[in-house]
C-alpha cells in the first residue's frame, strides 16, 4: 500500500502518539504545534492511566473497565469506541513500557496499580506523581527517531486558521498562521488529524494549559464541522485557588486514602463517606463536585462560611505525600504556603476537562471527510463525565486508532492547487482587512476575554438554569458586536472573535439538553431523561446554530 | 501593597530595548502573574511563553534579576533584590536567539538531541532498582536554565551541555542493542565529557532538581571508565 502524507495539528500526547504510529507504518507526517511537546498540557497529567492489567489479584477485566467507563459517562459515551478503548488499554501500557516509560512498580516488580474514582478495582497505572510527563518523555524520544529519519517533520509556532477542502468536500490540507510573524501559509496533505486539546480559553485561566486556546475547535465550527456534547464540562472536585489560577489536586490524593470533610457542630463531617458509603470520596468526579457544591451552597457548611471544604491527606504516611503525591506537596507548599503533611487542603470544584468538542465516531472520523480528531478536542470516550485515568488513555488510544485508520484508507485523492490558492487568498484578504482597520481606540482584547470568561463561568457552573443561560446568550451576542483591539496580534484578534461564536454553541447546547446527567445539571430538570440518552450535536450553518440529538454510536459515513 | 520598578530588557532589530513599568500590588505572586498584570494595566503586550503556569512545562524560563528561573514559580517576595530594592529585572535567556520579547528559540536543543541519537533502538530493559533515577531524569523540561548558567555552553562547539547526560543516562540504562550502546558512549564523550569543566552549576539551577551530577557520573562510569567497569562487574 502507498504511504500517505499526513498533517497532524497538536504535539501533545494524542498528536505525538498518532505521528509516531503513522511514521511506524512508513507514512510522512508534518507535525504542527505552537510549541514543543514538553509544553503540552499532557505533561500536567498527574494521576495515571487506566488499564485492566489485573496485577493486583482482584480479578479485574477490560469488560469491567468498560462498564465503569460507561456508568461514569452516564451512558452517552460512544459504546463501541469505549469497547475498543478498554480492550486495547493493556496493550497500550505494554507499548509505553517497551518504549521506556518508567512506571512505578510494586514489591514484585510488576507495574503498580491504584484506586481511582468511579472504579472498584485497582486499575490505574502510574509513573510517580507525574505520569503524563513520563509518558511524553518516552514517546518524544520515539518521535525523535522518526524525525531523524525524516518521516516526521516538526513545525513549531503555528496556529490553525482553516482546513482546505477540495471539490468533493474532502479535507486535503490546512491553512496555518505563525503566531509571532503573521506568516499565513497553506500546507497540503492526504488527510489531517486535529489534536488540539480542550477548549480551555473560553473559561479564562482554568487548571489546564494556556496553550489550549480552543482556537482550532472554534475555527472549525465556522467551517460547519459538527461539534458535540459541549455542555459536558468536567469540574474537578478538588482544585485550589492560587494567585496564578485554579490548580489541581490530583485524584490520586483520594486514591491514596485522602478524605474530604467540612466542619459541622464543631466536628469533622466526612460527608462523602456518609452519603456514599461504598466509594466515599472516590465516587466519579461529577458526583463529588456536586456534593461539595451542596455542602457549601445548600447546607451552608463551607469552611468559614466560604466556598470550600477540606481535603485531608495529613494522616497518611509522610512518605506517601512526599513521594507518591509529590506534586500535591509541591503545589501546596509553593502556591498556598501550606504543608499538606500537617494541614488539610482547602478545595473546591474547578473546570478541568471538556468531554465535549469535535464530534467523532469510533474511528475518530469527523463530519468532514479525511479529517480526524483525537485527544481532548474530540468526543467519543467519556460521555457525560470522564473517569480519572481515562484521559491519557483516550489520548494515546485516539492516536493509535487514527493512525491505523489513515494507514488503511485507500489511495486518497490528489490536491487541486487552484482551489488551495483561492482559499489561501481569502485568508490573506481577511488579514489585510484587519491590518488596515485595527485601532487602539477599540476595546482591549484583554477586557473582551475577561468578559467572555466571566459570562461563561457564571452560566456554565456545576448547576445551570435557563434564565442565566439565556442571559449569557444575550451578553455574548452583544460582545460579538464590539470592535476589538488585539495589541497588533492578528491571531489574537481572530481567536477572540471565534471564541465568542464557540461560546454561544456551548450555551445553546446547555439550554437544549433539558435534563440532568453527569456534568450537566439543570435546576429546572433535575432528573435524567431517557430521551436524552444521545449525543448533543451542534453545527453552525449560515450563522444559524443547528442542534440535534443523535445516536451515541453514529458513524460518520465515509 | 508595595510598589516595584519593573525593568524589562528585550532585543529588537539588533538593539537592546529597555522598558520600565511601575507595579503596585501584592508581592506574593509569581513573575508570570506580574507580566500579565503589566500587560493588562498598561494595555500593552510583552510577549512571553507560558503553558502550565505551575512549573511543569519549562516554557517561561527567563532571566530574573540575572538568574535563569521559571517565571511561573518564582515569586516576587522571594527574590532578595526585588524584596529589598523594590525593583526587578526581567530578560530573555541570553544563550538562545530571541524570537520576540521574552520568547526564545530553543530549536538547537532539539536538533542536538536528534544528532545525539537520543532514543531507544530496541525495547526498553526494565531496571527495577533504577526506576527512581530514570523517573527523575525524565523530568527534564528542555527549558535551558542549565545551559544558560553553564560556563562552557556556546563556548565549545561540540558541547551539548548537561541535557545530554541527563537523557543518555536513562537511554543507556534501558537500551539493549550493544552497537547502539557503544555509539551512545562515543557521543557522550565527544559532545559532553571532553568539554565539561565541572562547575556543577547545572544542578543548582535546574528547576526540576534533576540530579545532574549523578547522571554525569553514571555516564562517566559507562563511557570513560568502562575498562574499570568490566573488571568491577558493576550493574
Amino acid at each position: 500500500m502507498d504511504t500517505k502524507d499526513v498533517i497532524v495539528i497538536g504535539a501533545g500526547l494524542a498528536g505525538l502518539t498518532c505521528s509516531v504510529k503513522l511514521a511506524e507504518y512508513g507514512n510522512h507526517v508534518k507535525l504542527f504545534s505552537p510549541s514543543p511537546s514538553e509544553r503540552s498540557q499532557s505533561v500536567m497529567a498527574m494521576g495515571g492511566i487506566n488499564a485492566a492489567l489485573d496485577n493486583k489479584g482482584q480479578e479485574d477485566s477490560p469488560s469491567q473497565h468498560y462498564t465503569d467507563t460507561i456508568n461514569g459517562g452516564q451512558n452517552i459515551n460512544n459504546h463501541s469506541a469505549v469497547e475498543k478503548l478498554t480492550q486495547d488499554a493493556p496493550t497500550i501500557i505494554e507499548w509505553l513500557s517497551n518504549i521506556g516509560t518508567s512506571f512505578t512498580r510494586d514489591e514484585n516488580n510488576n507495574i503498580d496499580q491504584r484506586y481511582f474514582g468511579g472504579q472498584k478495582k485497582k486499575r490505574t497505572v502510574y509513573a510517580g506523581a507525574r505520569t503524563g510527563k513520563q509518558v511524553v518523555t518516552a514517546i518524544n524520544a520515539m518521535a525523535r527517531k522518526y524525525e531523524e529519519e525524516h518521516l516526521i517533520e516538526r513545525y513549531i509556532g503555528w496556529r490553525f486558521l482553516s482546513v482546505l477542502l477540495n471539490e468533493d468536500d474532502k479535507c486535503n490540507g490546512v491553512i496555518l498562521i505563525n503566531e509571532l510573524t503573521d506568516e499565513i501559509k497553506a500546507f497540503t496533505s492526504d488527510c489531517v488529524v486535529i489534536a488540539t486539546g480542550g477548549t480551555n480559553r473560553i473559561f479564562g485561566k482554568i487548571s489546564g494549559s494556556q496553550q489550549n486556546d480552543a482556537g482550532t475547535t472554534a475555527r472549525l465550527l465556522r467551517q460547519e464541522i459538527k461539534l458535540a456534547n459541549l455542555e459536558m464540562i468536567q469540574y474537578h472536585p478538588t482544585t485550589i485557588k492560587t494567585p496564578v489560577k485554579n490548580m489541581l489536586i490530583t485524584e490520586a490524593a483520594r486514591g491514596e486514602g485522602g478524605r474530604l470533610y467540612t466542619m459541622r457542630d464543631d466536628k469533622k463531617w466526612y460527608f462523602m463517606e456518609e452519603w456514599y458509603p461504598e466509594l466515599g470520596a472516590l465516587m466519579p468526579r461529577d458526583v463529588v463536585s456536586c456534593s461539595i457544591y451542596k455542602v457549601c451552597n445548600q447546607h451552608n457548611l463551607g469552611i468559614d462560611a466560604e466556598d470550600y471544604v477540606y481535603l485531608d491527606v495529613s494522616f497518611l504516611p509522610e512518605e506517601t505525600v512526599k513521594v507518591k503525591l509529590d506534586e500535591v506537596y509541591e503545589v501546596c507548599t509553593k502556591y498556598l504556603n501550606l504543608d499538606p503533611t500537617k494541614q488539610p487542603i482547602p478545595v473546591y470544584p474547578g473546570i478541568h476537562y471538556f468531554m465535549g468538542g469535535i464530534l467523532t465516531d469510533d474511528e475518530h472520523k469527523t463530519s468532514i471527510k479525511n479529517l480526524y480528531a483525537i485527544g481532548e478536542c474530540s468526543v467519543q470516550y467519556h460521555g457525560a463525565n470522564r473517569l480519572g485515568g481515562n484521559s491519557l488513555l483516550g489520548a494515546i488510544h485516539g492516536g493509535f486508532i487514527a493512525a491505523e485508520e489513515i494507514n488503511n484508507q485507500p489511495e486518497p485523492n490528489k490536491n487541486t492547487n487552484q482551489l488551495v490558492n483561492a482559499l489561501l487568498e481569502d485568508e490573506l484578504l481577511e488579514y489585510d482587512h484587519w491590518k488596515k482597520s485595527q485601532s487602539s481606540d477599540y476595546i482591549s482584547s484583554y477586557k473582551i476575554e475577561q468578559e467572555l470568561s466571566d459570562i461563561m463561568n457564571k452560566a456554565m457552573g456545576i448547576y445551570r438554569d435557563e434564565t442565566t443561560l439565556k442571559e449569557a446568550l444575550n451578553q455574548l451576542e452583544k460582545l460579538e458586536e464590539k470592535e476589538i483591539y488585539s495589541h497588533e496580534s492578528y491571531y489574537e484578534y481572530i481567536l477572540i472573535k471565534s471564541l465568542i461564536q464557540l461560546a454561544k454553541a456551548f450555551i445553546i447546547s446547555a439550554l437544549e439538553r433539558k435534563e440532568s446527567r453527569g456534568a450537566h445539571q439543570r435546576i429546572e430538570y433535575p432528573e435524567m431523561d431517557e430521551r436524552y440518552q444521545k449525543t448533543t450535536v451542534i453545527q453552525l450553518i449560515n450563522n444559524e446554530y443547528r442542534i440535534s440529538f443523535n445516536d451515541t454510536d453514529e458513524k460518520m459515513g465515509w | 501593597m508595595e510598589t516595584l520598578k519593573v525593568i524589562i530588557k528585550t532585543f529588537e532589530d539588533d538593539k537592546d530595548v529597555v522598558r520600565e513599568f511601575e507595579y503596585t500590588g501584592e508581592l506574593n505572586i509569581p513573575v508570570t502573574a506580574l507580566l500579565d498584570e503589566i500587560n493588562y494595566r498598561y494595555d500593552t503586550k510583552i510577549h512571553y511563553s507560558s503553558s502550565c503556569l505551575q512549573g511543569l512545562c519549562g516554557s517561561c524560563a527567563m532571566l530574573i534579576n540575572g538568574w535563569p528561573k521559571l517565571a511561573c514559580k518564582t515569586f516576587l517576595n522571594e527574590l532578595v533584590m526585588t524584596k529589598h530594592f523594590h525593583r526587578i529585572t526581567i530578560e530573555p535567556l541570553t544563550k538562545f536567539p530571541v524570537i520576540k520579547d521574552l520568547i526564545i528559540d530553543r530549536s538547537i536543543l532539539y536538533e542536538n538531541m536528534k544528532k545525539a541519537h537520543q532514543w531507544l533502538d530496541d525495547d526498553a530493559k526494565i531496571n527495577p532498582d533504577n526506576i527512581q533515577f530514570e523517573y527523575e531524569v525524565s523530568q527534564c523540561l528542555m527549558c535551558g536554565c542549565c545551559l544558560e548558567s553553564c560556563p562552557n555552553y556556546n563556548v565549545e562547539e561540540d558541547f551539548m551541555g548537561v541535557i545530554l547526560p541527563v537523557s543518555s543516562s536513562k537511554i543507556t540504562a534501558q537500551e539493549t542493542n550493544e552497537d547502539m550502546l557503544k555509539k551512545h558512549k562515543q557521543i557522550y564523550k565527544k559532545h559532553f565529557y571532553n568539554n565539561c569543566v565541572k562547575s556543577l552549576v547545572c544542578e543548582d539551577v535546574c528547576p526540576m532538581n534533576i540530579p545532574t551530577q549523578r547522571a554525569i557520573s553514571k555516564m562517566n562510569k559507562k563511557s570513560i571508565w568502562y575498562i574499570y567497569h568490566l573488571f568491577k562487574q558493576d550493574k
